[in-house]
């Protein structure tokens, strides 16, 4: 069963892929206003948050993610998944080092190993 | 030429000869992947370790540019694909070509606008090791933003070059030989995928530099 528009090139009309480029730029003028908006945190959580959406639509639409041949989908997912592989080991090394993240900004320049605190 | 002229001996049909010339460019995507990740993630590292210098330095970047290219090239993007489905449909030919070459057009106009910035840059003097100046709030860190912009802009020109340069490829050589027709498309499809693919860099590489710093 095919769920959404088709996306096949064959048969496929340019209304899902204009729609698509529309909802992108919408989305894309949302992050740049909370870039001068004052909430912190919540600036690049929402503007990464948005970028996500927005590589989501690129990859099902744009790439054809949608559609065959389903090996795709295997191939794009080993992306991500080595992708947070990364990301999660990394982070296990720099989420226990002591003093970082800083919590008192240095004006200081960086020393040999500032990065990783002590 | 006739369609099966272009059929590979390993493959039964152009179906799977497509098929699998669209997998070839997913997994090397997946090492693109890999590689735009592991800079990102080096970003993340340094700004979680100085956000105040982080903040000052990128509010010298020129918002404006790197905002015009984000349109530019999500909209190369969309005549990229509109593209392809020319090609799949034998009745528009002449669309393909069309939507072709306003998406090579896209891609130098994104180039050229990378290339003004950069003069502004410049002038700016945020040219890390080589002419470079410590602006108030960045401290020394400051330079860590700006080698990251432009090593990451850097890489992403290079890569765009070489979507330009396919494109063309396959404007100047494959289409005028006839070799992309509604039965084989694949080569032209293969393209769009990595065409889209530093599309989907520059949506991460916008926020990491053009958002930062402007409240």
């Amino acid at each position: 069963m095919t769920i959404g528009p088709n996306i096949d090139a064959r048969h496929a009309t340019a209304l899902p892929f204009v729609i698509a480029w529309i909802v992108i730029l919408v989305l894309a003028g949302i992050s740049a206003w909370t870039a001068f908006l004052a909430i912190g945190i919540w600036a690049p959580v929402v503007q990464f948050g948005i970028a996500a959406i927005q590589t989501a639509l690129l990859f099902i639409l744009f790439m054809r993610l949608k559609g065959s041949p389903s090996l795709k989908w295997i191939f794009a997912g080993s992306g991500f998944f080595w992708l947070l592989f990364l990301y999660g080991l990394s982070m296990t090394d720099y989420s226990n080092r002591q003093g970082w993240p800083p919590t008192q900004i240095s004006s200081q320049p960086p020393r040999q190993g500032d990065i990783g605190g002590d | 030429m006739p369609a099966d002229a272009r059929l590979e001996i390993q493959f039964a049909t152009l179906e799977q000869q497509g098929d699998t010339a669209q997998v070839g460019m997913w997994i090397f995507l997946v090492n693109e992947t890999i590689f735009f990740g592991a800079l990102i993630f080096t970003y993340f590292l340094y700004r979680l370790t100085y956000p105040h210098e982080f903040a000052a330095a990128a509010k010298d970047t020129v918002f404006w540019a790197g905002t015009a290219n984000f349109v530019i090239l999500v909209t190369s993007s969309l005549t990229m694909v509109l593209a392809i489905n020319a090609a799949a449909q034998e009745e528009r030919p002449n669309q393909m070509i069309g939507w072709l070459i306003v998406t090579v057009g896209l891609g130098f106009l994104f180039l050229g606008v990378k290339g003004y910035e950069y003069y502004l840059d410049i002038l700016d003097r945020v040219v890390p090791v080589v002419h470079f100046e410590v602006k108030p709030g960045e401290g020394s860190a400051g330079e860590l933003f700006w080698v990251f912009y432009w090593i990451a802009t850097g890489l992403h020109a290079i890569h765009l070059t070489v979507g330009i340069g396919l494109l063309l490829y396959m404007l100047l050589w494959r289409i005028r030989r006839g070799e992309i027709t509604p039965a084989y498309y694949a080569p032209l499809e293969v393209v769009g995928i990595y065409w889209s693919f530093v599309d989907t860099v520059w949506l991460f590489l916008y926020p990491c530099i053009y958002l930062v710093g402007r409240s």
